[in-house]
């Protein structure tokens, strides 16, 4: 075991710990761990979209290293154009072009979300930031757009399909395969989970009752939602209890033994000094 | 009588913070003191297990990491006995990321299943691509043209160089997909995008509070089973006959759901009784 991984241990039992101590209180370890969390997420998306998006499939379809000599006059002010900013920052436009494997002329396409991009950004300048609105309106059109038909297929052709079951050559019940019985359960609860959500109808009389038994079938799908959910808390649980242990061992200086240890001896001071400052 | 209700009542009102202190310790306990409570497979995770036992020797499985660290408890156990079954089976494996710490998480497997159990090869037997960002755009380009979206792995190699990337053009060449999920991008768009129009078999395994929204994909066949939560991954591992860290978690995972339950039931009692008295005067 080396030291950056015996650090990093200790770390992570830190951070662990401060979340942790949220269930005491809020306290200054939480904050730290909170803020921590926050500013690394950030900066760790930020980098991860731009070496693997931006660059690669932005810049390198902009600017692609040329498969023959560069000729023309357009081109060569467009790799000019690239040589000033490689000039600039080299790690983002390194020398000769962006080497994608197979060399292709330029794509000049890219140059609209380029400019989108751009546009999006204009949103910092209060006397621009009505440019940002063109980037979002082609963001959102697009995305209704591409989620339209792949909704309308799977989430309501798919769905009707699964529920038009069938009621023959089967048993009447089984308790976990398909059965007439649990045939017969998905179809009154999609009908009666339909009907619920009917407003054009007042819910008294026949239409209510069957629309309470709609309310019925959605408060055991919420049941189970919650019951999914606690398990999924204690799994993670698990989870940081087991890194816990195992950081808790000698090959990492008993880490989660002296940060918890420390943690609680400088919160009880952190409490008692805020009773006596109330108190004062 | 009056004494044992004022008992439940004074349970009810417990402060938080003595809960939080009983469910760790329960949580904790079986960790050190493993009970060896039987895991018994449900029937979505054995139609997972049984999609992939289908699967021969070269047929190629795209598996998306959709999940990260916050997560990696309940997933992580999944993938990883999901990989030993694939190579196992000598199945080809391709491994795309939607998240930007799914890559990590497919590393840090990878290196667990194919490095140092397998002993497989890099560019023949696996391939890591990577991470991209784009959510549902991304499914849409490899539905399409995988180049389009990679053009190198995530080792910086080109995909035409790697030798089990030859005739692997777009998700129908794949013969099994898996989405290891924990929200958004992850299993919903996967279907939507890529199983759903391409027709290709998927399985997916998810957390557990992602169970409810995904159980619909399953039940109409579009999912062709789930894994869901720590208890999928623990199922699955039982079906390989390889226990992992899925099992050992699943003693502390019962215990604590038992002493749950019981919180839930001396709550509601607690409530009921304080009821009764405040309509009583």
């Amino acid at each position: 075991m080396n030291g950056s991984e015996i650090f990093g241990a200790w770390i992570a039992v830190f951070l662990t710990l401060g979340i942790f101590s949220y269930l005491y209180k809020d306290n200054p370890f939480y904050k730290i761990a909170e803020h921590v969390f926050v500013g690394v997420s950030a900066g760790y998306w930020m980098a991860m979209a731009f070496w693997t998006q931006v660059q690669p499939n932005l810049f390198g379809r902009l600017w692609p290293v040329p498969e023959g000599e560069i000729s023309g006059f357009f081109m060569k002010t467009w790799y000019g154009i690239y040589n000033f900013f490689g000039a600039i920052v080299p790690s983002v436009f390194p020398d000769g072009g962006i080497n994608k494997g197979h060399g292709h002329d330029p794509h000049f396409i890219y140059l609209l979300p380029f400019a989108l991009g751009i546009m999006m950004l204009m949103s910092v300048h209060s006397k621009l930031s009505w440019l940002a609105r063109l980037g979002i309106a082609y963001t959102v059109g697009m995305a209704a757009g591409l989620r339209a038909y792949a909704f309308l297929n799977s989430n309501v052709l798919g769905q009707i399909k699964g529920t038009a079951v069938s009621f023959v050559d089967m048993p009447f019940f089984s308790l976990t395969g398909v059965s007439v019985f649990n045939n017969l359960i998905i179809l009154v609860g999609t009908i009666t989970g339909l009907l619920y959500f009917y407003f054009s109808k007042e819910h008294s009389g026949n239409f209510g009752k069957v629309t309470r038994v709609g309310i019925y079938f959605l408060m055991i799908s919420f049941g189970a939602s919650f019951g999914f959910a606690v398990m999924g808390r204690i799994s993670l649980l698990i989870g940081r209890f087991t890194d816990l242990i195992s950081y808790g061992g000698s090959t990492y200086n008993y880490a989660s033994l002296w940060v918890l240890l420390l943690m609680i001896v400088l919160l009880t001071i952190w409490t008692i000094k805020g009773d006596k400052q109330a108190t004062s | 009588m009056e004494k044992f209700l004022d008992f439940i009542v004074r349970a009810g009102a417990l402060d938080r913070r003595v809960i939080f202190a009983v469910i760790a310790v329960v949580v904790m306990l079986p960790l050190f003191f493993p009970l060896g409570l039987p895991i018994r497979a449900s029937n979505s995770s054995q139609a997972v297990y049984d999609v992939v036992e289908d699967l021969k020797a070269g047929d190629k499985a795209l598996i998306s990491f959709e999940y990260g660290p916050s997560t990696m408890p309940e997933i992580h156990p999944m993938t990883v006995a999901l990989l030993r079954h694939l190579f196992e089976k000598d199945v080809k494996v391709y491994i795309t990321c939607l998240w930007p710490d799914g890559q990590f998480m497919a590393m840090d497997a990878l290196e667990q299943v194919a490095v140092n159990q397998y002993h497989k090869v890099y560019g023949e037997d696996y391939v890591l691509l990577g991470y991209r960002p784009g959510a549902e755009a991304i499914i849409k380009g490899l539905v399409s043209n995988i180049r389009k979206v990679f053009t190198v792995d995530s080792r910086g190699d080109f995909l035409d160089d790697i030798p089990m990337m030859v005739g692997v053009n777009q998700v129908a060449d794949f013969d099994f997909l898996f989405s290891a999920s924990a929200g958004y991008p992850g299993t919903v768009e996967w279907v939507q995008y890529a199983a759903d129009p391409t027709g290709v078999t998927m399985s997916t395994g998810t957390t557990s509070i992602q169970v409810n929204e995904v159980m619909p994909y399953v039940q109409s066949g579009q999912i062709v089973g789930i894994l869901g939560g720590m208890p999928g991954a623990a199922e699955y591992e039982s079906l390989i006959g390889q226990p992992g860290i899925g099992t050992s978690g699943m003693d502390a995972q019962s215990v604590a759901h038992i002493v749950i339950v019981a919180f839930i039931i001396f709550g509601n009692i607690s409530f009921f009784i304080e009821r009764r008295r405040s309509k009583k005067y």
